[in-house]
This record gives C-alpha cells, sequence and structure tokens, in this order.
C-alpha cells in the first residue's frame, strides 16, 4: 500500500469512507450500462439464434431457382418477386447433378383455432404453401404425425398448433382467404427443433391444394424452385450447370446466397431496427444518469473543500487533488461497469421475457456474448463516471489552500460571471434552436432541422437550468408556505438555495419526462391522425376487417363484399383490396377496388375525371401524388405487374389523398388477369335507411359466419382499432423509459441525502426549536417533490414544443394531425410528482432519525 | 401562561438526575445524582470544568437529552414519560434556546428565525411584544436580512430574541457568548439579564467565562457530575477565585 501513488491511496481511502454517499452514483451507471450490455447481447444473441434456425433448416437446399424481377414498395419487406412456371421443375431434374427439384408455392393462409379465433396475425407473417416432399429440401421436419397426402389434409408449425390448440385429426379451416376445410395430419418444427420459423406461422398442403388456394387457379405457378445437388456437385457448380438452362428473367442462386438473404431481411431490417431502438433508449438512460453522476461529484467535491484544502496546504499538487477525485470516479465507473456487465445478461434475459409477453415471438438458443457486448459497455460505463466527474475534479484541484482555514459555506452557489456566461450561451442555444425547429416543422418540412434545432433547444434548455432553477421552483412552491407553514417556506427556500444542483438534479428527470412526453404527444398525433382519416374518408356504418391490416393477416374474401351486399339490410358494400405495381419505374401499393361502388361509403373527397370508367386499362390517383410526379387527367403511365406483364394505362381520375384508400385506384377486372392470391383487406359497408345499428352489425356477423368471422367494427371501433397499434408500440416505450426515470430519481434521492448530510447542524436547530419529526420529514419530502416538479413540468413544456415540431416535420404531406393529449400528460404530471415524493422518502426518513443533540454539535 | 404566573414558583428543575454514557469499561457518569431547581424570574448560571456535566444537565434539563435515572421537570411537567413528538412540542411552547453557534437557520430571514418556534406551532405572534423585542435587540432595519449578512454579535442578539418571542417557561443559553469578544458577548448577556429583570423571565446558562456567569444571580458549580458548590449575587472575581479553588482542589 504504501508503495501506491498518493492519490490512489487517498482517492480509496474516500471511496471506503464514502460508500454510502456514492452508492447512487455506482447504481444509475450499474442500471445504464446493465441495459446497454443487455440490448447488445440480446441483439448478438437473436441475430446469431436466426442465423443458426435459417442455416439449420436450409441446409439441405443448394440452388433456389426464382424469378430475377423484384417489385419494391413500401410496406413490402423484401419485395414482391414474380413467380416462376411450376414445370420448370421438371426441366430442371434432368441437369446432371440435381439430385431432387420441386416447386415450393408460397402464399398467405391464416389458421383458425380451436376456440374459433384466428392465429397469430399481429405483425408476424402467417404463411402457407406446399409441403415440399423432399425431405431434405423441406426446412421443416415432421415432429408428429405424416405429409399431407390428400386435399385438405396440412401440416402446421408446432408453435401456431401449440397456439391454437390444435392436434393430429384436428379439423379447422384455413383462410386463404377463403375459407378452406383442413383436417391437420401433422405437426412440424422449422430446422431440427423451433416452433416455427420466427414468430410466423406456416401451413402446408399437397402441391395441387397450395396450387388451388394459393395461385391464381390453373396458373402452375411457383413462387421458386427449390433444388437439391447430388453427392459431389458444389453449390456454385451447379448454379453454374443450371444458369444457362433457365428462360430469361429466371435467376439460380446458390442455398447459402437465399439463406444469407433471408437472415439479412431479418437481421437487416427487424432485428437492426429492434436494437437501434433499445441503443437510444440505453444512451437517454446514460445520459441521464451522467447529470446524476456529474451531480454527485459535484456536490462531493464541494463537500470535500476544506478536506482538498488541507491537501493542497500540506504541499498536495493541484493535479495531485485532480488525479485524486479522478481516480475516484474511474473506480466507481469500472466497479459499476463490472457489476453492470452482469446485470445485463440479466436484463437481456428479461427483455427477451418482456417482447415475447408482447408477442414478439423470438428464436430460442443460447446466450450470445461478444467481446464488443463486453468491451462497449465497459467503456462507455467508465468514460460516463470519468467524463462527468472532470469538471468537479478540475474545481477540486483549484481549491485555495486557504479555504482549508475558511469556513466556507458548500451550499452556495458560486454564481456571477459564469452565471451570466450561463445565460448567454443557454440563451443563444435556445433563441437559435427555436426558429430552427420551427422553420423545420412549418417549412418544408424538413426532420432534419428540426432535430437539428430541437437538440439545441434541449442543450440550451440544460444550459439555462441553474438561471430558471430559483424561478420555478419558488413559483411552483408558492402555495407550500399556505400549505405547510415554515416547513413549507423551508422545503421552498431549500430547494432554490443552490439553483446549479437543483438544476442539474432536475435536468435528469426533464430529459426523461420530455422523451417521454415527446412520445406521448407524437402517439396522440397518430392516433388523431388515424381518427381523422377514418372520419373524414369513410362514409359507411360498418367495417369489416381482418385482425391486422398489414402484412400478416391473409385477408378478407373478395366475395365477402358481394355477399353483405345481398343483404337485405345492406344498402351497398365496397371491397378493398391491395397489390403492388411498378408505375412509372416506381413500385407502389395499389388499392384493388370496384370505383364506381365506392360513393357513399369511402369518401374520396373532390373527384376530376370520373370514378366510373376506369376500365381495364384506367387508373385513379391521388392528388398530392399526381402532383409530385408530374401528372395530369389523361395522361398514360406504364404499370408493371408481379407477374411480368406492364401496359399503359391512363389516368382517369384524381381525388383527394390521405384516406382509407391509398394513392391509387385500379378495378378488379385490370387487376385479375395479373393477380396473385386475391384478398380484400376491408370491406365497407352501408346500411340501409332506417336498419339500426345493432341489427345491421348482427345481420353482416351472422353472414360472415362462413368466412370463419373477420371483425365487424361501427365507425368508432374501427377507428379505435385502427389505433392499437400506437398503445402498444407507446406501451413498450413507456417500459424503455421507465429505466431513465428510475436513474433520474435515484439522482434526486441522491442530491438530497448529500443535502441533508451537510444540512446536519442546521436540521438539529429545527428539531431543538420545535420541528416535530413528521414536520421535518414533510420539509425534505416538499423539496424532493419541487425538484422534482421543475423537472416535470420543464419536461413536459419541452416535450410538448418538441413533439409538436416532430410531428409537423415528419408530415409531409400536411394531412396529419397534432393533438395534446391532456388526460395522458396529467397522469404524467402526477406520476412526477409522486415519483418525487417516493424520491425524498429515504433522504427524509434518515433527516428525522438524526439525533438532535449529535446534529447541532456536528461539524 | 402569563408572565406573573412564571415569576412565582419552579421554572424548571431535576431532582436525583443521573446521566450515563456508554457501558462497562468505557461507562462515564455525565450526571451523579444531581438535584437543582431553577427558579423563575431568575437568572441561574452554571460553571465548571470541561467534562463537569454541565452541558449534559443543561440537555437534560432542557429534553434535548434523557436521563439515565432520577426525573426532569418543566413547571410541573416531568419530561420523562414524554415521547419525541411531546417533547419536541414542550420545547417549542415552553423553552427558549441559544446555542453557542449556528443558531439561526441560513434560509430565514431575521424576522422570520425569530418567529420560527411560533411558526413551526403555527400561532400567530404578540405583535406588541415581538416590536418590543425586536427594538430591545436592535436590528429593526435587519429584520428582512439573512444570518449571513449579519456579524456573529447580531446573530445571537436574533438567536436572544427568537428564545424570549413565545415567552417560554424557561431560556436555556449554552455558552452564548463563546464565539463572541468580550463587547458583543456583553451586549448578549445584558439583553438575557433585562429579559429576567423586565420581563420576569427564567435563564439558565452553561459557561465557562467568569465574566459572563457574574452576570446571573446564582452560579452552580458542577465538577465530575456533582453540585459542590453554589454562589448567590456572584461577581467575576469572586467566581474565578471559586474556579481556581477547584482546579487546585482537584490537583
Amino acid at each position: 500500500m504504501t508503495s501506491a501513488p498518493v492519490t490512489a491511496r487517498l482517492s480509496l481511502r474516500s471511496l471506503r469512507a464514502h460508500r454510502r454517499r456514492l452508492a447512487g452514483t455506482l447504481l444509475s451507471i450499474l442500471l445504464g450500462v446493465s441495459f446497454l450490455t443487455g440490448t447488445m447481447v440480446l441483439g448478438d444473441t437473436l441475430r446469431a439464434n436466426f442465423d443458426t434456425l435459417f442455416a439449420d433448416a436450409n441446409a439441405g437446399t443448394d440452388v433456389v431457382v426464382r424469378s430475377a424481377d423484384v417489385l419494391d414498395s413500401a410496406g413490402t419487406v423484401g419485395g414482391v418477386r414474380a413467380p416462376v412456371a411450376a414445370a420448370l421443375a421438371d426441366r430442371l431434374r434432368t441437369i446432371p447433378g440435381v439430385a431432387a427439384a420441386e416447386p415450393s408455392v408460397q402464399g398467405a393462409g391464416q389458421l383458425v383455432g380451436s376456440d374459433g379465433k384466428p392465429i397469430g396475425g399481429q405483425g408476424p407473417p402467417t404463411l402457407a404453401g406446399n409441403w415440399l416432399t423432399d425431405s431434405r429440401l423441406n426446412p421443416y421436419r415432421l415432429a408428429e404425425g405424416r405429409a399431407p397426402g390428400a386435399p385438405g389434409e396440412v401440416v402446421v408449425n408446432r408453435g401456431a398448433a401449440r397456439t391454437g390448440g390444435l392436434h393430429l385429426g384436428s379439423t379447422t379451416v384455413l383462410r386463404t382467404p377463403d375459407p378452406v376445410p383442413v383436417t391437420v395430419v401433422g405437426i412440424a418444427t422449422f430446422g431440427a427443433s423451433a416452433d416455427g420459423m420466427g414468430p410466423s406461422t406456416f401451413t402446408a398442403m399437397t402441391f395441387d391444394d397450395a396450387e388451388r388456394h394459393l395461385t391464381p387457379r390453373g396458373a402452375g405457378q411457383a413462387g421458386s424452385i427449390q433444388v437439391r445437388a447430388a453427392g459431389g456437385v458444389s453449390q456454385r457448380e451447379l448454379v453454374a450447370r443450371i444458369s444457362p438452362q433457365l428462360p430469361s428473367g429466371v435467376q439460380a442462386i446458390t442455398g447459402a446466397e437465399a439463406t444469407r438473404e433471408s437472415t439479412q431481411l431479418l437481421s437487416g431490417r427487424f432485428l437492426s431496427m429492434f436494437t437501434t431502438l433499445l441503443l437510444v433508449f440505453a444512451g437517454i438512460a446514460l445520459l441521464v444518469a451522467t447529470f446524476t453522476i456529474h451531480n454527485t461529484f459535484a456536490i462531493v467535491v464541494a463537500q470535500r473543500t476544506r478536506e482538498n484544502a488541507l491537501l493542497r496546504a500540506l504541499g498536495a499538487g493541484r493535479g495531485q487533488v485532480l488525479g485524486a477525485t479522478l481516480a475516484e470516479a474511474l473506480a466507481v465507473g469500472l466497479l459499476a461497469s463490472l457489476g453492470g456487465l452482469l446485470g445485463g445478461i440479466g436484463v437481456a434475459t428479461g427483455l427477451k421475457a418482456l417482447f415475447s409477453a408482447l408477442g414478439f415471438a423470438l428464436p430460442t438458443g443460447g446466450m450470445v456474448i461478444s467481446a464488443a457486448a463486453v468491451l462497449m459497455p465497459l467503456l462507455v460505463g467508465t468514460l460516463v463516471a470519468v467524463g462527468s466527474a472532470l469538471l468537479p475534479a478540475v474545481r477540486a484541484g483549484r481549491t485555495a489552500p486557504l479555504a482549508a482555514l475558511r469556513d466556507t459555506g458548500v451550499d452556495r452557489a458560486a454564481e456571477g460571471r459564469s452565471g451570466t456566461v450561463r445565460t448567454v450561451l443557454g440563451g443563444l442555444l435556445v433563441a437559435g434552436g427555436v426558429p430552427v425547429a420551427v422553420l423545420g416543422a412549418t417549412d418544408g418540412p424538413s426532420v432534419v432541422l428540426t432535430a437539428g434545432g430541437a437538440l439545441a433547444v434541449l442543450a440550451g434548455t440544460v444550459v439555462l437550468g441553474p438561471v430558471a432553477a430559483a424561478f420555478a421552483v419558488r413559483t411552483l412552491g408558492a402555495p407550500l408556505p399556505r400549505l405547510r407553514g415554515v416547513s413549507g417556506v423551508l422545503a421552498r427556500r431549500n430547494a432554490a438555495r443552490n439553483p446549479r444542483r437543483t438544476a442539474a438534479t432536475a435536468s435528469a428527470l426533464m430529459i426523461g419526462v420530455a422523451v417521454v412526453t415527446l412520445f406521448t404527444v407524437f402517439g396522440a398525433s397518430i392516433k388523431a391522425t388515424l381518427d381523422d382519416t377514418v372520419s373524414k374518408s369513410f362514409a359507411g356504418d360498418l367495417a369489416v376487417t381482418t385482425s391486422s391490416f398489414g402484412a400478416g393477416g391473409s385477408g378478407i374474401s373478395p366475395k365477402v363484399a358481394d355477399t353483405l351486399a345481398a343483404l337485405p339490410e345492406v344498402r351497398q358494400t365496397v371491397g378493398l383490396g391491395r397489390g403492388v405495381a411498378r408505375i412509372d419505374g416506381h413500385g407502389r401499393t395499389l388499392d384493388v377496388t370496384d370505383p364506381a361502388r365506392l360513393s357513399g361509403i369511402v369518401d374520396l373527397g373532390r373527384v376530376d375525371g370520373s370514378l366510373d370508367a376506369l376500365g381495364t386499362d384506367g387508373l385513379a390517383v391521388s392528388r398530392s401524388e399526381a402532383q409530385q410526379r408530374g401528372w395530369r387527367l389523361g395522361q398514360s403511365v406504364t404499370v408493371g405487374f408481379t407477374d411480368g406483364a406492364s401496359g399503359p394505362f391512363t389516368i382517369r381520375a384524381l381525388y383527394e389523398g390521405g384516406g382509407l384508400a391509398g394513392d391509387y385506384l385500379i378495378t378488379r377486372q385490370a387487376w385479375a388477369p395479373h393477380r396473385g392470391q386475391d384478398a380484400d383487406t376491408m370491406v365497407a359497408v352501408g346500411l340501409r335507411e332506417g336498419v339500426p345499428l345493432s341489427a345491421g352489425k348482427a345481420a353482416v356477423a351472422k353472414a360472415l359466419a362462413p368466412f370463419s368471422n373477420p371483425q365487424v367494427q361501427d365507425r368508432a371501433e374501427y377507428a379505435k382499432s385502427a389505433a392499437s397499434g400506437v398503445d402498444m408500440m407507446l406501451s413498450v416505450v413507456y417500459a424503455l423509459l421507465a429505466l431513465a426515470v428510475l436513474i433520474a430519481l435515484l439522482g434526486i434521492a441522491n442530491t438530497l441525502t448529500l443535502a441533508v448530510h451537510e444540512r446536519t447542524r442546521e436540521l438539529g436547530l429545527l428539531r431543538a426549536v420545535g420541528q416535530t419529526r413528521a414536520q421535518l420529514r414533510g420539509m425534505v419530502r416538499w423539496e424532493s417533490v419541487l425538484v422534482a416538479a421543475f423537472g416535470t413540468v420543464g419536461g413536459l413544456g419541452l416535450g410538448a414544443f418538441l413533439g409538436w415540431a416532430l410531428v409537423r416535420a415528419s408530415d409531409s404531406a400536411g394531412t396529419g394531425s397534432f393533438a395534446i393529449p391532456p388526460g395522458q400528460l396529467a397522469v404524467v404530471l402526477a406520476a412526477g410528482l409522486l415519483a418525487g415524493a417516493v424520491a425524498g422518502l429515504r433522504p427524509a426518513g434518515r433527516a428525522a432519525r438524526l439525533d438532535v443533540l449529535r446534529a447541532i454539535a456536528a461539524e | 401562561m402569563t408572565t406573573l404566573d412564571v415569576v412565582r414558583g419552579t421554572a424548571a428543575r431535576v431532582a436525583d438526575a443521573v446521566k450515563i454514557y456508554g457501558v462497562g469499561g468505557t461507562e462515564v457518569r455525565a450526571l451523579d445524582h444531581v438535584t437543582v431547581e431553577f427558579p423563575a424570574g431568575r437568572f441561574t448560571a452554571i460553571m465548571g470544568p470541561s467534562g463537569s456535566g454541565k452541558s449534559t444537565l443543561m440537555h437534560c434539563a432542557a429534553g434535548l437529552d434523557t436521563l439515565t435515572a432520577g426525573s426532569a421537570w418543566i413547571g410541573e411537567t416531568e419530561l420523562g414519560p414524554l415521547n419525541d413528538r411531546r417533547l419536541t412540542l414542550l420545547r417549542r411552547e415552553r423553552i427558549g434556546f441559544v446555542f453557542q453557534a449556528f443558531n439561526l437557520v441560513p434560509t430565514l430571514t431575521v424576522r422570520e428565525n425569530i418567529t420560527l418556534p411560533l411558526d413551526l406551532a403555527g400561532v400567530a405572534p404578540d405583535q406588541a411584544w415581538l416590536e418590543a423585542l425586536i427594538s430591545i435587540i436592535g436590528l429593526g432595519d435587519r429584520l428582512r436580512h439573512r444570518p449571513s449578512e449579519l456579524s456573529g454579535g447580531q446573530q445571537q442578539r436574533v438567536a436572544v430574541a427568537r428564545a424570549l418571542a413565545g415567552r417560554p417557561q424557561v431560556v436555556f443559553a449554552d455558552e452564548p457568548t463563546g464565539n463572541l469578544d468580550s463587547r458583543t458577548g456583553g451586549e448578549v448577556l445584558g439583553l438575557l439579564r433585562r429579559a429576567v429583570d423586565e420581563m420576569g423571565q427564567a435563564v439558565v446558562m452553561v459557561t465557562h467565562d467568569p465574566t459572563a456567569a457574574g452576570h446571573a444571580d446564582e452560579v452552580l458549580f458542577l465538577a465530575d457530575g456533582r453540585l459542590v458548590d453554589r454562589m448567590e449575587r456572584p461577581s467575576a472575581g469572586l467566581v474565578l477565585d471559586r474556579m481556581k479553588a477547584f482546579e487546585r482542589g482537584r490537583s
């Protein structure tokens, strides 16, 4: 020990002596690092799990033959590929080196569970296809039962069977979307042991069944042809042999490449979005922790002024005192980060369980911990600790030796020059940031501009914090003296006593609350927009939808619209289907419908031209899309379909966009020759005059029974269900933000504990002259509430402004709504105040337990 | 409670008081069967060398500390059976305190510090009495100032005013002049003296300064936790002689 540098010895001593003081710091870093590690470990683990899964499942596929033509459009993951002729498989089998070749039909099909409810469809795809008879080509393996051999026989993946309560011999319905009665004859795993391909469901039938139900009748089409090589022929070699034999527009790739593509699709899109989201929240938590840690060190250094001055008086150099404080931070940072690493593995397990519970089915497999997932968090945690302690350490080094002799008031902030610099700098940041954010929101709009402005405003607010703290706390605490008498007066003045400290403490919470508010406002605005869309453009009485309106659900049988139209209660119906096509070279989503039947149920606003005469070579385009692409009524555009066909279409009508219908409308007649699996995503129903809503709804629901009961909703229900995804997303975000808020509260508790410690004599005096324990506890708790109130109110204001700016900036069409949900924000405010009271509990308890005599005599 | 009631009888007393700190080998007997009365309307000084138990006696008599054996009373109220809350209420309603240092709450103004015990009790101060006190301590123009803006002597005068503001049964002063020079110390002692003479206030003061003790009506001498002597109508010289005699007797 004697050989250790004096600074290291000093800092270790002081660590041991002030364990309690630094406990809060330790915990904040630990939590933040845990989250970061957890996120990274989870990302690595999932990526590795998916990789193994696909590699295992596709191990027997050596070559995949498929169309080279991919149609990419927003909303279709991986694009839509044109089909190939199923008969191509027969030709491939004749090529030397091909051991097996089988057409693979892939489509959508949603199983109905034994309880009558559809299985899955809340986002992950519900797939259907043919059962590949070559067991090594088939990524699925039979776990029970046998392969389908007769019409109506299916194999389902084990996960789907379990969810739907299906067993061997169960009879149920497969929605393709026309209901197909099926019998389960086999249950399969994906690869050797997974319940399915990620969270998706899969129903496999005979090739004939698959062709009948999943492709346009008699087309003889398949999604791809899977090929297995004979022994001794490599994948590359086989590709080289096959390629020259293929018709134009068809390509052959190796199985390894195909596997890489599917894992990249998952890792690249789903997983990186997922981990990026988590990393952002880990970053927020660590940012909040930075404030907490900085504050703790600032206070500890202030409290140690005399000690440091004594060291300086005895001959310690600036560098030595600075070094001692930094070494202390380094030790705390390392220790906490190491603890955080361990915690992170627990967090990864917990997050996986959380997301599974929320319905994101994730693959199983062991935890994968990469070197980066260990080193990064360790480095970040330590840097955060040392970086946060840097300014306080410099201040400690600057301690004048004479301060040892002076009775320095540690609880008084040195304002003055730095206060002016602060005001000017903060003022400039806010004054510059607000107009930039507003400009980005209103003129443009530009998300980048707004985000830049928002960051400047955030930084400015933090810089201005100490200037605003005293005023804000005094204002917010104005009712306290009346409520709590002199203890209230004291709470209010204590909170305003050291504005810099109060601001730093509150800033942590402010950032947390601002992000919560931002998301709340954003979510409410999306909901308002959806609500607006429905009320503006849905003129019908009832909406028939499947459980998911995006990818996943199988859609609604196109027969539904006609079936319902025949009901005596129903005046009119129209179905809206969805397809993708390439329009003048750009992949776009089309609404396939009967435009003539839209009027009165789906309101398209002002229509130029005529919807009735689109015919088989006409399109209707939204006005904003037409404007953007410079089209006029009567102009001709080239439409390329997924089956490879293309032709000129005339724009025969322009309509108001932003409603239920997307940017393009095409007739069923025009779409039919090129369609894949035909399905509507929604059927709008208008009831006859005088038919009560409930009676109409009952009649429609009854008529839908043969179609395995898609949802029937009235207008309000429809609007609400359209927004339900937003609520789920918000609850995930809230759960992730809870950590940042928790760290902020730890910060408040920590600052208060330190403040109580340095006010020991004052507290003793108050107790001596007659403050009861209850009054003292109340005083500390109210101080905590005031600091929390400052942070919460600041965060609400900041978050609401940034929310507004981002909502506006990201709404390029200018059709979105902005909404501030007063109820939810009131809950945030109440939660912030309550949390402040909770954070004050422990410091208040400790303060109240002080022994009066010892407190008065304390140094 | 009126001033007249206080003038008669006993403001505070301890009977057969024993206070032991620590246990076994480290046991310290700070008070060893002490019985003493502090009459109403009198200025009593408690003297003794360091470790004599004089501060312990004051703390126990004032309800800041509890006795190991024996009893302590404020007026007719025995302190022993009172819980922390009752003791606190008693302190703020019936006792005034002046400590050696750190007497004032730094965030409160001079006026707020004076009325602090009354405010804690939620009692409106007697305005006329308050004005009288303020004019006596001579800080009428500093009422809105914070303690940090006052000199040490001024701070102690404010502390005296606070102790007197609620017209308590007894004021306990613990080395009230310990941190002051002799002139400002004299001012503070003069204030305490006036409180006894003009307001009929009972004052108990712990001090090791014979000059301070010279302002009292009676001085009690403590040594090794026992009451060893008392002196009526003391003067600084007499007290000093008596202290020197004790020192000689001990060595």
